[in-house]
């Protein structure tokens, strides 16, 4: 005999297991939202106008998008060759040169710093670029140097992933049509790695502008100087200016969210992990 | 003319050995075999994008083996089309005049020309993902074709699409190839493929070329069991079908053959030797086709034997060893072949 199962009108209870991981999940989200506004709502309006527009943060702001922006391009014009030699090629040794690369991903920032430093600033080498007038140390291209030496794997990565998402044989077409190796790579490959270049690009450059350790390290924390948005926000925090302080976080939530934004867009089915 | 002299490369998981072959100028050349054969590597070998461990591959008589690929004059199209996505229909038909001294006026006369032959014309400012999978291959064909090409490369350019889209395609490749008499090699596992579009084809396995002949001299004289089993079918003829009332009647040299498939005029006729029924005298069933006939010649290929029998045309019936005994079949026995409607393969 069949047993008839009653129809039943109440709503299908909420497994406690999916309940609990779901509090987990929006306690998480709390902690961030709140640590966000706790810094965005610590200042009035008008006082964190005046500090914006203070020649000191000016400066940091301009410092901060220069070196950027200048690592930035340094990370794609040497990563993307190198990314596309590793996605594309097989050669000895691959695998030990795709661990080294990823290198500066695991290295703390502060030992990156103190590397670059006894590089630039104590070998035979460092010495040969300083007399030749390119001196990184405690400079602004200092900044660049550092940023560029700590970012190199994200753009690396995501270059990486992006080429290896892209058939061989759209180069093989391209080169039976009267085109060279680089020929292919630049009408074909390329504008075909466009999401992956953006997205890489903006995660380095945003990486770029936040970038504190390994360019305190080799850079220094000198005021108008070598004084990026976060350098800015550690000398003001140290000596308790707290709304120039709260005026660079400000600034710096605003490019995080803004950059995570376009990188959430573009990266699409690259991975950078 | 393209000639490949004792071709050899291992890569793996694919690989040639000693792979020797000419195609004639102007050729329809079909290459025909199993998954993992080779076929794709020798067509990327003509191509240029690998080089060979060992051999030679010479168009026209001159030696292409270490040329770079856009030196060699040979168009490549693949299953996947491989369409460049970030430029519209007429960007990819143009692509290979970029690094020509084409003028522009030139090059537009040739898009158009090309466009019109494929019957493309209306999709140039498209961009391909926009494309069903017919148009892609007419723009992938297309953008080899401007090239103007001395061989055309062609590595299963139909498989992706549905059996309309693949029998209009099909005549369309026949019908340019009689337009540009470019040479052509046609990779493909499908045997009708090979058949209606190969004036020679050459079947591979293992990286080896086991017979090379026109496709219906391979077909009728198999030079191996690997070949008989890989075409299959025992039984082609070439005949004139007409359809009455769901029932197609095909004559084939004086004999009436019923067939289920609906066609008309001239048509290809296939039956599978397993699917014909063997009875010394004539049997009362639902199968439409009845013929008699001596037997010829009795084949031994293993398990199975393939007995040929005289009914007016040669027929090749498979049979068992044991009911080759029972039946007490030998050369010159009259036998009746029975076979169904629906077993009879119109192409």
């Amino acid at each position: 005999m069949n047993r008839v199962i009653p129809p039943t009108t109440k709503r299908q209870k909420t497994s406690k297991f999916k309940a609990t991981t779901l509090c987990f999940g929006i306690v998480l989200t709390i902690f961030i939202v709140s640590l966000l506004i706790c810094v965005i709502a610590h200042t009035t309006p008008q006082a964190l106008l005046a500090s914006v527009l203070s020649s000191e943060i000016q400066f940091a702001i301009r410092l901060s998008l220069v070196t950027s922006i200048a690592s930035t391009v340094l990370c794609i014009v040497l990563a993307v060759p190198a990314a596309y030699a590793l996605a594309r090629y097989n050669f000895r040794g691959k695998n030990l040169l795709n661990t080294i690369l990823d290198v500066p991903l695991a290295l703390p920032p502060l030992v990156a710093g103190v590397g670059l430093l006894i590089l630039f600033g104590t070998t035979s080498f460092g010495n040969a670029l300083s007399e030749a007038g390119i001196d990184f140390v405690f400079t602004p291209q200092g900044i660049i140097v550092a940023q560029f030496f700590v970012n190199l794997p994200f753009m690396f990565r995501i270059m990486r992933s992006t080429f290896q998402g892209i058939n061989p044989r759209y180069e093989y077409v391209a080169q039976t049509l009267g085109n060279t190796e680089a020929q292919a790579f630049w009408r074909v490959t390329l504008p075909m790695a466009r999401n992956g270049l953006v997205a890489g690009s903006v995660i380095t450059w945003a990486r770029g502008i936040g970038e504190f350790g390994a360019a305190l390290m080799l850079a220094g924390a000198t005021r108008l100087k070598t004084e990026t948005l976060p350098i800015s926000l550690y000398l003001n925090m140290s000596i308790g200016e707290l709304n120039l302080a709260i005026a660079t976080a400000t600034i710096l939530i605003a490019i995080s969210l803004v950059s995570l934004f376009f990188f959430e867009r573009y990266s699409g089915s690259s991975h950078v992990f | 003319m393209i000639k490949i002299e004792n071709l050899s490369k291992d890569l793996g998981e694919f690989f040639l050995k000693d792979v020797s072959i000419e195609i004639n100028e102007s050729e329809y050349f079909m290459l025909l075999g199993p998954t993992g054969a080779g076929k794709t590597i020798l067509l990327e070998i003509i191509a240029g994008v690998y080089r060979p461990d060992k051999g030679r591959v010479f168009i026209n008589g001159r030696d292409i083996t270490f040329l770079p690929l856009r030196e060699r004059n040979v168009g490549m199209v693949y299953q996947d089309y491989m369409l460049f996505p970030h430029l519209t229909v007429e960007g990819n038909i143009r692509f290979g005049l970029r690094s020509t001294k084409a003028s522009e006026k030139d090059i537009k006369t040739k898009v158009n020309e090309l466009a019109n032959m494929l019957g493309i014309s209306h999709l140039q400012h498209r961009y391909p993902g926009t494309l069903s999978g017919g148009e892609q291959q007419r723009v992938a064909i297309a953008r080899a074709l401007i090239m103007e090409p001395e061989v055309l490369l062609l590595d299963e350019p139909l498989s992706a699409l549905d059996s309309e889209t693949k029998s209009r395609l099909r005549e369309e490749m026949r019908r340019i190839h009689s337009i540009t008499r470019t040479t052509v090699v046609h990779v493909t596992h499908s045997f009708d493929e090979a058949f209606l579009l190969g004036s020679q084809m050459a079947v591979m396995n293992q990286g080896e070329i086991i017979q090379v002949g026109e496709p219906s001299e391979v077909f009728r004289k198999p030079n191996s069991k690997f070949v008989a089993n890989f075409l299959g079918v025992g039984n082609l003829f070439r005949g004139r079908a007409v359809s009455e009332n769901g029932i197609t009647y095909v004559d084939v040299d004086g004999i009436s053959i019923i067939s289920s498939t609906p066609k008309h005029g001239q048509v290809y006729v296939s039956i599978r030797p397993e699917d014909i029924l063997v009875s010394l005298k004539p049997i009362e069933s639902s199968a439409r086709n009845v013929f008699q006939g001596k037997i010829q010649d009795i084949v031994d290929t293993g398990s199975v034997l393939r007995i040929k029998v005289d009914v007016g045309v040669p027929f090749i019936v498979a049979i068992t060893k044991r009911s080759l005994d029972d039946l007490y079949l030998k050369e010159g026995v009259s036998i009746n072949l029975t076979f169904k409607a629906t077993a009879v393969h119109l192409f």
